[in-house]
């Protein structure tokens, strides 16, 4: 009567010490400014980010450090700081897969539908706040790879925006380490790169061509006007760094820049909560995204 | 579901030994399940365990497991307290059901099956919650009992299911679609019947028959609503029926989402993807409970101990 229970991960008892309440409420002031949550059991990650920050600052609690984000003169700068912790650690390709599993196996054949019915089958994509290439390069592969397959027949380009002019430098260069790589397969590595030395690779004329580089601050109205017809939006932890006002606006120009029946992704543990309610919160499998409705399915309900 | 289909297969689920004749504790414990936690004796739960003595002996190896930090556990008591109540009842269902369940006969894995039902079980409850639903220990039974009906499928039509399976993995579908198409009828309705065959409360019936669509109903209970809302995030979260589905879910456009919205206006502020984050954070205690309540070797234990 073998039972076997040492496969299951070992998980903290249900009996484990409680967290301080001032973190509940750091972590409640995440979210209402930057809109990234940290679920009960992700607190020991923002506790040590938070810790990071309280060590620089030589505060030794919780509650104090609570208040040098709340009440004290720096308040602004404290909470800056500790977005840029919050969202340290570089970026890599294929760092989400479940949102190409979302694009490929229900949205991209639910637009490809809808759009063939038109003549023009072209598709558009957009990485706003792209960094150093890393979600551009990733989109890239993932659409050179379905060009034969579920993309037969279309044509697609990637516009990659950042307003930080180094890391678009970096990004239009398209040379990546170890680090940046390591979700890529070796075929991947074979198939879109070429090797410079350094144990660096670079990414080919067959990776880049898809994809044009330009800068784009996001609060610019005027620039983001212009930017139509797109299909898919991805801007991953990017409007973290927005306060609400200026969030809404952003959301509002992507929203007028999608196709009706296009999709746009945010980071991980992004939320649109109480930011804009025109869109539509789409569940996929392992990730969510938000849908502009087409008119027959848009108004009514919660979104 | 025609009337001759119906009429047949409720008769085959009466004459069902195995689930008909469920061992004795079943029926008592469900009774148990019932009840808010808080008001279940201790006393009774561990009577109830102690007259079998297969699932006491899994109690013990489970309130020993490193999964509790290995505690010297050598009562029922200790173990039961160790474990705590909610770990306690979902495992005793569990090992019931799965007494019952021949092992040749299983369809779906029995770890995804009980992932499932568990994740369910435990996403209606903290919706219950969330919404202030009054029974939100009814709503965790709804969720742990909603598909039931897979396991009298895998039972009486065994090479049908099999198939229903095998094609909605396929083509990365719905199985109860598949179940439609294939067999004429789908676990909704096998759980409906399994459920009042057990005499189970109206309400659990409907959540059994109506998780899939609860339009079904002239006015949708919200036991049915909590439920069909937590199947349809625990199968975009990795706790499905153990294969990939294709799907898109637009929670808040769905029927049941309004249906619940008009009763219980709680609901209309609630923050959805806040909602999945703490589902997503609950998501590795659930596997890891789930499989060192089920997992696989468990399962087989043969009935002595
Ligand atoms: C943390 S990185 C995100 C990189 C990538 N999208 C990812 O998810 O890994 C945030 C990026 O947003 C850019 N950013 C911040 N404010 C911006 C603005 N107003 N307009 C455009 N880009 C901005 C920053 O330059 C930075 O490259
Ligand atoms: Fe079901
Ligand atoms: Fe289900």
């Amino acid at each position: 009567m073998a039972i076997e229970i040492a496969k299951a991960k070992p998980v903290a008892p249900p009996d484990s010490t409680p967290v301080d309440p001032a973190y509940l409420k750091i972590r409640d002031l995440i979210y209402r400014i930057s809109g990234i949550y940290y679920s009960e059991e992700k607190h020991y990650l923002l506790k040590s980010r938070c810790e990071r920050r309280m060590a620089a600052l030589r505060v030794t609690s919780a509650p104090e450090y609570f208040e040098h984000l709340t009440i004290r003169g720096n308040r602004d700068a404290e909470l800056r700081l500790l977005l840029n912790e919050i969202t340290i650690g570089e970026t890599y390709m294929f760092r989400h897969p479940a949102q190409l599993e979302a694009l490929r196996n229900v949205i991209l054949p639910s637009i490809l539908q809808a759009k063939g019915l038109i003549s023009l089958k072209r598709l558009r994509f957009w990485c706003a706040g792209c960094s150093t290439g890393e979600e551009p390069h990733t989109l890239a592969m993932f659409l050179l790879e379905e060009k034969d397959k579920l993309l037969a027949g279309w044509s697609f380009e990637i516009l990659a925006t950042d307003l930080n002019d180094n890391s678009l430098e970096a990004a239009r260069a398209g040379i990546y380490g170890e680090y940046a790589l390591r979700n890529t397969s070796d075929a991947m590595r074979r198939k879109y790169f070429k090797d410079v030395g350094n144990q660096k690779l670079q990414g080919n004329d067959l990776l880049k061509a898809p994809i044009r580089f330009e800068r784009i601050n996001l609060s610019d109205d005027s620039k983001m006007l212009f930017q139509k017809g797109m299909d898919v939006i991805f801007c991953c932890n990017v409007l973290i760094y927005f306060d609400l006002a200026s969030k809404r606006r952003v959301v509002q120009h992507f929203y007028s820049n999608l196709l009706p029946g296009g999709y746009l992704f945010l980071g991980n543990a992004e939320s649109l909560f109480q930011v804009d309610d025109s869109f539509r919160l789409v569940h996929f499998a392992g990730v969510t995204a938000y849908l502009k409705p087409t008119a027959a399915l848009a108004g009514g309900g919660k979104k | 579901m025609n009337e001759k289909l119906q009429f047949q297969l409720r008769a085959q689920i009466s004459q069902m030994d195995s689930i008909s004749t469920a061992p004795a504790i079943l029926m008592p414990l469900l009774e148990m399940l019932r009840l808010p936690s808080d008001r279940i004796s201790l006393e009774k739960v561990v009577e109830l365990i102690s007259y079998d003595g297969a699932i006491a002996a899994q109690c013990l190896r489970l309130a020993n497991s490193p999964l509790f930090g290995r505690r010297q556990t050598e009562t029922v008591r200790a173990a039961v307290m160790a474990l705590g109540l909610e770990r306690v009842r979902s495992m005793l269902f569990g090992l019931c059901v799965n007494r019952v369940m021949p092992q040749d006969k299983w369809v779906i894995p029995p770890d995804a099956f009980w992932r499932h039902s568990l994740g369910c079980a435990l996403v209606t409850q903290r919706m219950a919650n969330k919404i202030e639903y009054p029974e939100p220990e009814k709503a965790y039974l709804a969720g742990l009992l909603h598909d039931l009906g897979f396991l009298v499928n895998s039972v009486l039509y065994t090479d049908g299911f099999r198939e229903c399976l095998r094609l909605a993995a396929e083509q990365h579908l719905a199985l109860h679609v598949v179940e439609e198409q294939v067999l004429g009828f789908s676990h909704c309705d096998a759980g409906q019947m399994l459920c009042e065959h057990w005499g189970l409360s109206k309400e659990l019936v409907d959540a059994a028959r109506c998780h899939h669509d609860v339009c079904l109903l002239p006015k949708a209970g919200p036991l049915a609503c909590l439920v069909h809302l937590s199947d349809l995030l625990c199968r975009v979260r990795y706790l499905g029926y153990g294969y990939e589905e294709f799907m898109g879910v637009d929670l808040g456009g769905d029927a049941a989402w309004q249906a619940l919205v008009r009763s219980y206006p709680a609901l209309e502020h609630m923050d959805l993807v806040r909602f999945t984050f703490d589902i997503d954070g609950a998501m590795d205690q659930i596997v890891a409970t789930v499989d060192a309540v089920f997992g696989a070797k468990t399962m087989t234990a043969p009935a002595s101990g």
